[in-house]
């Protein structure tokens, strides 16, 4: 019996990055986008989260940014914890990819919250295409 | 109400069951043969075993992208586990065998970036996809069956091991028909009467209704269940598919709802992107 051999990255890897779909269907991994600005409102939803943002430009113009990001099962096995972790009216930095069909939508993946602590909040950019 | 109090009672006894596994699993009896002193041996009697003496497999397991699953910090933690107990990692994954036919189909949907995956439509993945969603699954092993309960869509198996057939009233599913048997001390699953609305792994993994799919579960440490798949298809595949992964025990996780209906946007998005983006004109599938 050979000894027990662990998979880095195993079977279905690519396949399983994904918590829902295939990124690439809806977000583009070559346009990254980076905000900071107010949270409005989170929906604490399957089969993603969502959350709303709003930026302030130089102008003083807000512009409202809405975010998608992990299933809150996946989310609090990254340590988050629902209405306490992010609420509305923390100044929040979000990152991500901008969406293909909304100009202010995107997929999130890190958010860096009011004290500095940076959380996983979305998938890395998949091609969808693996 | 009357419709609630039938999914009520089908919970609780669902949760009866689960418990009184639970339970028995708890205490499993020692009665671990002694083996030679190598090391898959030392590893065969320190595993857990049931009262017929087979291993338990019974926990909460995770797999997959774990980084997903439990962030990069305990990703990266397994990992270094990993390197200290000198496990090695596998290579990546072979390519599904796809005849020219299936690998053409395949093809197209890459093309279309994976905008047609059942999964992102809230259905019920099947065998092997639903075991590898970044969401952990919980094995519960009794005298005569063994239940897999899986957080994702909130699907189970239920897998007599006591050596029935598979009935002959099948109907074609999303998870198939599962009967499972032991050869020494892995059990292998074996799974037919599969729908063609799943896709197997990645995007375009598309199979026939003659999918057959084989699992074998071994638990080969304490900690770990390794799990070999091989997925056969003579419509779709020019040889079996064979893939690997390992589970991962978490004893201090439990399992969560996931409704994934509850508020599916990229039902939306992907009808708007359907009309407008010129991606979707031009790649058309089935």
């Amino acid at each position: 019996m050979k000894p027990a051999v662990i998979l880095a990255f195993g079977l279905l890897g690519a396949a399983g990055l994904s918590a829902h779909h295939s990124f690439a269907a809806e977000y583009d991994g070559t346009k990254p986008v980076t905000v900071t600005g107010t949270v409005a409102k989170i929906d604490w939803t399957n089969p993603h989260i969502h959350f709303y943002v709003d930026v302030k430009d130089d102008a003083g113009v807000v512009t409202q940014w809405k975010f998608e990001g992990y299933p809150p099962n996946m989310l609090v096995r990254q340590g988050w914890k629902r209405d306490v972790t992010m609420k509305p009216g923390d100044s929040v930095t979000v990152f991500g990819w901008r969406a293909r069909t909304d100009p202010n939508l995107a997929a999130s993946r890190e958010v860096t919250l009011s004290d500095g602590r940076k959380l996983a909040s979305g998938p890395p950019a998949g091609t969808g295409g693996q | 109400m009357a419709r609630h109090t039938t999914v009520t009672t089908f919970l609780v006894a669902a949760l009866v069951s689960v418990l009184g596994s639970v339970l028995l699993a708890q205490n499993p009896p020692k009665t671990a043969p002694r083996g030679r002193a190598t090391a898959a041996s030392a590893n065969a009697q320190k595993i857990p075993r049931a009262a017929d003496g087979k291993p338990d497999l019974s926990g909460i397991w995770i797999t997959g992208a774990l980084q997903l699953l439990v962030g990069e910090e305990e990703a990266n933690a397994i990992r270094r586990a990993d390197a200290a107990a000198g496990r090695q990692p596998l290579p990546r994954p072979e390519p599904p065998p796809y005849t020219p036919a299936a690998e053409a189909k395949r093809q197209a949907y890459v093309a279309r970036r994976g905008i047609d995956d059942p999964m992102a439509r809230c259905f019920l993945s099947g065998v092997p996809r639903i075991t590898t969603r970044p969401l952990p699954f919980q094995i519960v092993q009794m005298r005569g069956q063994v239940i897999l309960l899986y957080e994702a869509h909130h699907a189970f198996r239920i897998i007599p091991t006591d050596g029935r057939p598979h009935p002959d009233d099948i109907e074609p599913s999303f998870l198939g028909d599962s009967v499972a048997r032991w050869e020494g001390d892995t059990l292998v699953v074996d799974v037919i009467g599969f729908n063609e609305k799943t896709w197997l792994a990645g995007v375009g993994t598309i199979h026939s209704d003659k999918l057959h799919v084989t699992e074998r579960y071994t638990r080969d440490s304490p900690d770990t269940i390794r799990y070999e798949v091989t997925m056969d298809d003579p419509e779709v595949f020019t040889k079996p598919w064979r893939q690997a992964e390992i589970f991962r025990l978490r004893p201090n996780e439990r399992l969560r709802e996931y409704e994934c209906i509850e508020n599916n946007e990229d039902l939306l998005r992907f009808e708007k992107l359907l009309q407008t983006d010129p991606t979707f004109q031009n790649t058309p599938t089935r």
